[in-house]
């Protein structure tokens, strides 16, 4: 506990301040309840969140805001994992308990396997990882190899990412590309010239955490373009607007990638409702919440829109969930505005 | 060498797989380990997930392993067991290394597909240690794989595992009726678990599955007298069913006393129109 409280702040997950000129978090400045009823009847896809990081509070906000299902990336935890172990369970559990946790709120959880690239750079680990993805992306729900790509940019991140686009190739599944924080659009280029050299269709591959620089690019080369909304970044959900206003809903998801770090899993609703009340048409909205990342990630053949599309309201008291998160019968939602927890 | 059960499963799924999901069933060389596992895991890609409703014949499709039955099973847990059952020829070191790295490695209708397979697997003393933590999984489907239809815990279980298993089944308020050999394996270090269990439940005032009371029965003393008291008050018409099959099972006086101060049900169930599996939950 000696550590510097700054140095615990220099290694967000998915984003980082450069210029340290933080926005005012955008989702701070508008009351949520006021803006909840603009997206009454919406449905949303998060095409990326962490859900292993994530408590049932978050799962019981998200079916309520509308989200109906999520895919979750393999990624870093937060601390590099020190055996292939770890990497089993961590898997384990995004094909195993999460998914089951998430559909005791009726939240279908579908989930990306890959080696991520911080942890690419620990050859001995990684060799072994890599002989065990092939028991871990040919599994129920697994919608893509993912997040893969740079971090560091290192050599040994750019082997595991050419050997990863292989195993999706011959697995016919899509791939989920994290671009890295710095020198962003540097390697948001070499990931995509990487995949084109591999043979990969762009229209199979999701560029994630986008920003000004790098929308343009990838689009007009083909692949998707999804942009993450995290708050303290430079990619709040007001800009994000702009965005669908000036490139339109053609290839474009949003996500939240909500993890272990301070963001909001409520990151597309929100959006949503911002979109809303600036005046874009509900089909836009719609595509690029929820129908655009179906369309990306059911290539995999693993996306049932029926699961999640038939407002079948999950039952937590079926049989076979007899011993659940729910323990001991409880409902999935329950009155916290309430003294008593009974 | 172990024995392959194979043989059993081939024809089942020959009769109701489609001819392009056989197909794929047969191109997997049955020879090759690490194929038979990517086959494991990629089975839901390429087999439906019809549900397996058969005639009695099936109800136990291995002779001489009764107990072990496939019904209610769908399509892509029956080829997965096909597929491990393949794999009992392998060196013993080799076999125990693929099960364990499918274990490892195995997602829930996978680790449904393992636990469902144990009973024709070699080495089971292998497994058990597995077998007993899957009792105390939190995903329900994982539970039933091992808890229910399966012959595995009658025979290898030891009795504290069993008794926590039975007591399991009951606290996820699932059928114990479905345990194969509940009755053979009854004990009483059970039956005092069950009472506890009995006294947590009525002072959280919630109920107890009335088909539990039939493990109680060769256990109950004088001391108990006051627990079937209590059950013959009960609203549910169910637990004085309950409390009357109780008397009219027990050797002890006070007990069949108690039962004569109840009439209406000794008749019924001297006529045969109440007996414990009447009051599980068969579902
Ligand atoms: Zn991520």
């Amino acid at each position: 506990m000696c550590e510097k409280q700054s140095d615990l702040t220099t290694n967000p997950s998915h984003f980082e301040n450069q210029n340290k000129t933080n926005d005012t978090p955008t989702h701070m400045d508008l009351q949520w309840d006021e803006y909840k009823d603009k997206i009454k009847g919406f449905k949303f896809f998060d095409p990326h969140i962490h859900m292993v990081s994530r408590t049932t509070d978050d799962y019981q906000n998200m079916a309520q805001a509308g989200i109906v299902a999520v895919i979750e990336p393999a990624f870093w935890v937060g601390q590099p994992r020190t055996g292939l172990s770890s990497f089993k369970d961590y898997y384990s559990s995004l094909v195993g308990w999460e998914r089951f946790r998430s559909s005791q709120f009726g939240i279908k959880h579908y989930c990306t396997i890959g080696l991520n690239s911080r942890e690419a750079n620990n050859e001995r680990l990684a060799e072994e990882v890599m002989e065990i993805l092939p028991l871990y992306i040919y599994k129920e729900g697994v919608v893509g190899v993912g997040e893969i790509g740079f971090d560091d940019q290192t050599e040994l991140e750019e082997k595991y990412y050419r050997l990863q686009l292989e195993l999706a190739k011959e697995a016919k599944l899509p791939v989920q590309i994290h671009t890295p924080h710095r020198d962003k659009k540097r390697g948001t280029e070499r990931s995509m010239s990487i995949a084109i050299e591999h043979g990969l269709d762009p229209s199979w591959v999701i560029v994630d955490h986008n920003n000004e620089e790098t929308v343009k690019s990838v689009l007009d080369q083909g692949f998707y373009a999804a942009f993450t909304i995290y708050p303290f970044t430079k990619m709040g959900n007001k800009r994000m607007v702009s965005i669908v206003e000036q490139y339109g809903a053609e290839r474009i998801m949003i996500n939240s990638s909500a993890d272990w770090g301070i963001s909001d899993p409520l990151a597309i609703p929100k959006t949503a409702a911002l979109m809303v009340s600036r005046g874009i048409p509900h089909d836009v909205i719609r595509k690029v919440t929820y129908e655009n990342a179906i369309e990306a990630f059911a290539k995999s053949g693993q996306i049932q829109v029926s699961d999640f599309e038939l407002n079948t309201p999950s039952d937590p008291n079926e049989k076979f969930h007899g011993n659940s998160v729910l323990r001991g019968g409880q409902l999935p939602k329950w009155n916290q505005n309430s003294l008593y927890i009974d | 060498m172990p024995t392959s059960y194979s043989s059993y499963f081939y024809p089942l799924l020959k009769k109701h797989t489609t001819e392009s999901e056989m197909k794929w069933l047969d191109s997997i060389p049955k020879d090759n380990p690490n194929a038979l596992m990517t086959a494991f895991v990629k089975a839901p890609r390429f087999l439906s997930k019809t549900i397996i409703q058969e005639e009695l014949e099936y109800q136990n499709l291995i002779p001489n392993l009764p107990g072990f039955q496939v019904n209610h099973w769908n399509f892509v847990r029956l080829s997965r067991v096909w597929f491990l059952s393949l794999l009992v020829t392998l060196p013993k070191d080799e076999l125990i290394e693929k099960i364990e790295t499918l274990f490892d490695t195995a997602e829930l209708n996978e680790l449904v597909a393992l636990f469902s397979s144990l009973p024709i697997l070699p080495y089971p003393q292998v497994w058990l240690p597995r077998a007993t933590d899957a009792v105390r999984s939190n995903m329900g489907f994982v539970f039933d794989a091992i808890a229910l239809h399966n012959p595995f815990p009658y025979h290898e279980f030891p009795e504290l595992a069993w008794n926590q298993l039975v007591l399991k089944t009951i606290f996820n308020e699932k059928p114990i009726q479905m345990i194969y050999g509940l009755l053979e394996r009854n004990n009483q270090n059970l039956s005092i678990g069950l009472v506890s269990f009995v006294k947590e439940r009525w002072s959280a005032g919630r109920d107890v599955p009335p088909d539990v009371w039939q493990l109680l029965v060769p256990y109950l003393s004088e001391g108990e007298l006051y627990l079937v008291e209590t059950l013959f008050k009960s609203q549910r018409k169910e637990d004085v069913i309950a409390a009357s099959l109780i008397c009219s099972q027990s050797e002890l006086n006070s007990y069949q006393l108690l039962g004569t101060k109840h009439p209406k049900f000794p008749e019924e169930i001297k006529n045969g129109k109440w007996d414990w599996s009447k009051l599980g939950n068969n579902h």
